[in-house]
């Protein structure tokens, strides 16, 4: 075999590869799950500021709401800062009829919004926040099951773990504390409709704000 | 003189008093600025925030997708722009993606800097000057959010005689030119499965797509802004296939604009707005790209006549000219083989050949399918949207013309070749010459061979390759045959003289090739880049020459000499068919770039006294009405056809610069500034005065009643 014959079957065994990794190439693609509303919230497991392993199983037969947060962020502090402290009413209002209310961060260490079990504990302390428990999500794994875009970003699981709100906090995209009181609640007004044994008229909205810090 | 200095000193305060420092909002320096110092009262104009923003800090679009928020601005009361401007009142240029987290989250906005204009008319009773006064609040994100509040003024002075502010007008000039305009085809979108709503646009206007990569941005949120969107684009129009959120309902319409980016990156928007139905558009790619398993019976019957095609179109590759003077090549090598009767090396000839053509197409459907699987569509035609590489295959074309004239040898002559083919190294020469035959076929894809290419677009990778082979095996399949079948080979003639004169003739199909290469440059890069070229390749053929007859003392500066021509010919027309961009010709270039002539009230009289009629656009390249009236309407193929038909010229008074004819005729319409825009019927002396801002639909309509008169 002499030196011509090699370069050409070298250039046919190239051929070859490009051709098959390209074929390969074509064939693989990625799926996200898309959550719909009325569907089966996925189940989760997660660590919480306290030390504690819970899971949403384990709350079966309440009604739950997930609240994505980052304390950091803007739309966040719209929220929790200022005269209006909306999150937290929300919170103690919710503690009032005995639904469990789950801050869950899904911040990547050394991102915004990632908080030590301690700096969350003191989060919760000193803005007077009252949810059931904190999870600190530092993998993503829960924000990516649900999908979790943005900080605020809501979700409501009924008691049969079916999921019956998800979106914004409210009807008003934006930064400014003063278009709280003009924005229709939309966590609150479903919570207040599946209260009375109704479907919420709003079930699903465009969450918005900060991007998760996956 | 005293005049003069008055009015500079007006102008200078007016510049002074209009000109506020952009105000430094943390991460961007923000700025209202209005394409007019001073304005006429009840005149509609273009004012602009502008954004300039910190590196790698970004700001959103209307819709800001999965994370984010759109700039809006809140006046004070008794603005005349009402309580705020935001979201449709803006004309957004067209938005990037950003991603956020790869696959899961995607914003869409701009990164640098963002010019948003929108329009406002100044109240009919305002005198002195007018204030804009309010407070612009937009989100502005790295990695971090953060909100920024930065309040804006501007006072704009009402006078006689409009008064541009160039600067801010180039750039509010800038923002529109580059935004998108309405997609003026049919458009539909329907839901092809659960997952998948498809977005169709109609061959036709969206021909104009052809090789060119698609994003959809959504006003709204009917689709996952991270996914991928699957496209096929080309003789059937485009369509897309979005990826459906199933939480968001699906209203009358899907609207939003489409991103084309060409294959040389520049970007063009088309604002979309399809009908939701239940049915593909007729003659698009109904079929969407997932779906593939569901058509297979049609497509194996579709591709036994797509391989027939292709084996046809592969035949007629050969008498392309760029491809003919190849071929003659190994022709008068086959004739010398023949001559010697050497049949064995003849069959081993044909294989050979023929396995260099077929590699060679393998390795271009190989390069189509990698490059489809990225989202970028192309074809084998599509490579001549590429200046640089028209440039390079005009010179390629130039060079094979100067060697088949015999001006300098490269890789053994003729005789060389004929008697290659007795020893070992032939069968190399004779795959070199397959691979060089479907290379140069590259560029001459011709219509026939499009379709075929056209139709494999949206195949499986197996069926692009079995095509692609199919039409290797076309090109390669003459000499197959004159090789294998031992009787055909003997009726060809007998070498001698003759062959070196027809090697020579092919030169001129050559340099054909490369004039025709030429018309296509001029095109896509300008003339000048055409000059460059000729000029790169006078050097080369100097260069050649000077390396050729280099001789005696000189022989050395001779050498170099060439050296060096050989190589500014080969790369100075090359770097400046790269750097060329049409789209940055200056707009002033405008008469020049569509068929109208500069406007003069003489020409005017010359042309109604034909019997002819006359439209008059008086336009500069700072007024933005004018530019947004250029836009979507004076530029509609359209527009122009039924000026044509109706026998109207169109004339283009330019008052860029001060222009004391203009400006009388204007006075004299009653108009003190531009735009106007008059249209004289045929034959007529007075014209109609048609409203500032034209439609396509308004510009028939009064072509057509003065038509009528």
């Amino acid at each position: 075999m002499n030196k011509q014959n090699l370069l050409l079957i070298g250039g046919m065994a190239a051929a070859v590869c490009l051709t098959v990794g390209a074929m390969i190439a074509s064939t693989a693609q990625g799926e996200t799950p898309a959550l719909v509303t009325g569907a089966e919230a996925p189940g989760f497991t997660g660590l919480t500021s306290t030390g504690e392993t819970i899971s949403l199983s384990d709350f079966a037969g309440q009604r739950v709401v997930l609240e994505w947060t980052n304390h950091d962020c803007p739309f966040v502090r719209k929220h929790y800062d200022g005269e209006h402290t909306n999150m937290q009413s929300q919170q103690l209002a919710a503690n009032a009829e005995d639904i469990v209310w789950l801050t869950i961060i899904s911040s990547a260490p050394g991102k915004q919004g990632h908080v030590t079990p301690d700096m969350a504990n003191e989060l919760t302390t000193s803005r007077g926040a009252a949810p059931d428990h904190v999870i600190l999500d530092e993998s993503g794994d829960i924000g990516r099951a649900y999908d979790a875009k943005t900080t605020p970003h809501m979700y409501i699981i009924e008691p049969d773990g079916t999921l019956a709100y998800q979106g914004a906090i409210d009807s008003i995209p934006s930064a400014r504390t003063r278009d709280i009181p003009t924005a229709l609640q939309y966590v609150n007004a479903a919570l207040d409709s599946l209260a009375a044994g109704e479907e919420p008229e709003v079930d699903s909205s465009k969450a918005y704000g900060c991007s998760v810090k996956y | 003189m005293m005049r003069v200095l008055i009015m500079a000193l007006m102008a200078l305060c007016a510049a002074l008093s209009a000109r506020a420092e952009p105000y430094d909002g943390g991460h961007a320096r923000v700025e209202l600025i209005s394409e007019r110092q001073v304005a006429l009262p009840g005149e509609t104009l273009y004012l602009a925030l502008d954004k300039t923003l910190d590196p790698d800090w970004h700001v959103y679009w209307r819709n800001a997708g999965d994370a984010g928020l759109p700039p809006e601005i809140f006046w004070e009361d008794d603005s005349p722009l009402g309580e705020r401007t935001r979201d449709a009142d803006f004309t957004w240029p067209l938005p990037k993606l950003l991603p956020v987290v790869e696959g899961e989250i995607m914003d869409y906005g701009y990164d640098d800097a963002l010019t948003l204009p929108f329009q406002v008319t100044i109240p009919e009773d305002a005198v002195g000057s007018i204030r804009f006064q309010g407070v612009a609040d937009y989100l502005i994100c790295k990695d971090i959010c953060i909100p920024e509040t930065a309040p804006v003024s501007l006072t704009i002075f009402i006078g006689e005689a409009q008064e541009p502010n160039l600067a801010h007008a180039e750039k509010i000039a800038a923002a529109l030119a580059s935004a998108p305009v309405p997609f003026e085809g049919e458009a539909v979108a329907m839901l092809a499965d659960e997952e998948t709503l498809q977005l169709s646009l109609a061959p036709g206007e969206a021909t104009r797509l052809d090789g060119q990569t698609l994003r959809f941005f959504p006003y709204e949120n009917e689709i996952f802004h991270a996914l991928a969107q699957s496209q096929s684009v080309g003789a059937n129009g485009a369509s897309l296939n979005l990826p459906k959120d199933p939480r968001e309902p699906l209203g009358e319409a899907l609207a939003g604009v489409i991103a084309a980016t060409a294959p040389d990156g520049t970007r063009t928007g088309y604002i979309i707005r399809a009908s939701i139905t239940d049915a593909p558009l007729a003659g698009t790619y109904g079929t969407p790209f997932r779906g593939q398993s569901g058509a297979a019976s049609r497509t194996s019957v579709n591709l036994l006549l797509l391989a027939g095609l292709a084996l046809l179109g592969g035949l007629v590759l050969n008498l392309m000219p760029c491809v003919l003077p190849v071929l003659t090549i190994k022709a008068m090598g086959m004739v010398s083989a023949a001559s010697k009767g050497e049949d064995a090396h003849l069959r081993a000839h044909g294989l050979w050949y023929t396995a260099g053509v077929l590699i060679s197409f393998a390795a271009l459907a190989a390069a189509f399918v990698a490059l489809r699987s990225m989202g970028e569509f192309w074809a084998l035609g599509s490579l001549l949207q590429y200046p640089i590489i028209v440039a390079v295959l005009a010179m390629g074309a130039f060079l094979l013309g100067l060697w088949l004239l015999g001006m300098f040898e490269a890789g053994g002559s003729l005789q060389n070749l004929g008697a290659a083919s007795a020893n070992r190294g032939g069968v190399i020469g004779a795959f070199a010459t397959g691979a060089l035959a479907a290379t140069a076929g590259a560029p001459c894809v011709g219509p026939f061979v499009g379709a075929s290419l056209g139709a494999v677009l949206e195949r499986p990778a197996p069926e692009v390759f079995f095509i692609y082979l199919m039409l290797g095996l076309g090109q390669a399949l003459p000499f197959l045959v004159l090789s294998f079948v031992p009787g055909l080979a003997r009726h060809l003639p007998k070498p001698g003289a003759w062959m070196e004169r027809v090697k020579q003739f092919f030169a001129f199909p050559m340099f054909l090739s490369a004039a025709a290469l030429l018309f296509v440059l001029g095109d896509q890069a300008g003339t000048g880049a055409v000059a460059w070229l000729v000029m790169g390749a006078a050097l080369v053929a100097f260069g050649i020459w000077a390396l050729k007859t280099a001789g005696g003392r000189l022989k050395p500066i001779a050498m170099v000499a060439g050296a060096l021509a050989l190589i500014g010919g080969l790369s100075l027309p090359l770097s400046t068919a790269r750097t060329l961009d049409p789209s940055e010709t200056s707009s002033t270039a405008y008469a020049a770039r569509y068929e109208t002539e500069p406007w003069s009230p003489e020409r005017v009289a010359e042309l109604t006294a034909e019997g002819r009629g006359v439209f008059v656009d008086f336009t500069a390249t700072w007024c933005m009405i004018c530019q947004a009236n250029k836009r979507t309407t004076l530029t509609k193929p359209d527009v122009l056809a039924a000026m044509e038909a109706a026998n109207i010229t169109f004339l283009v008074a330019d008052f860029t610069n001060k222009d004391p004819v203009i400006a009388e005729e204007l006075k004299q319409r009653g108009r003190p500034g531009v735009p106007m825009y008059l249209l004289y019927g045929p034959g007529q002396h007075e014209p109609a005065l048609l409203p500032q801002t034209l439609s396509p639909a308004l510009m028939k309509r009064e072509i057509a009643a003065v038509r009528a008169d």
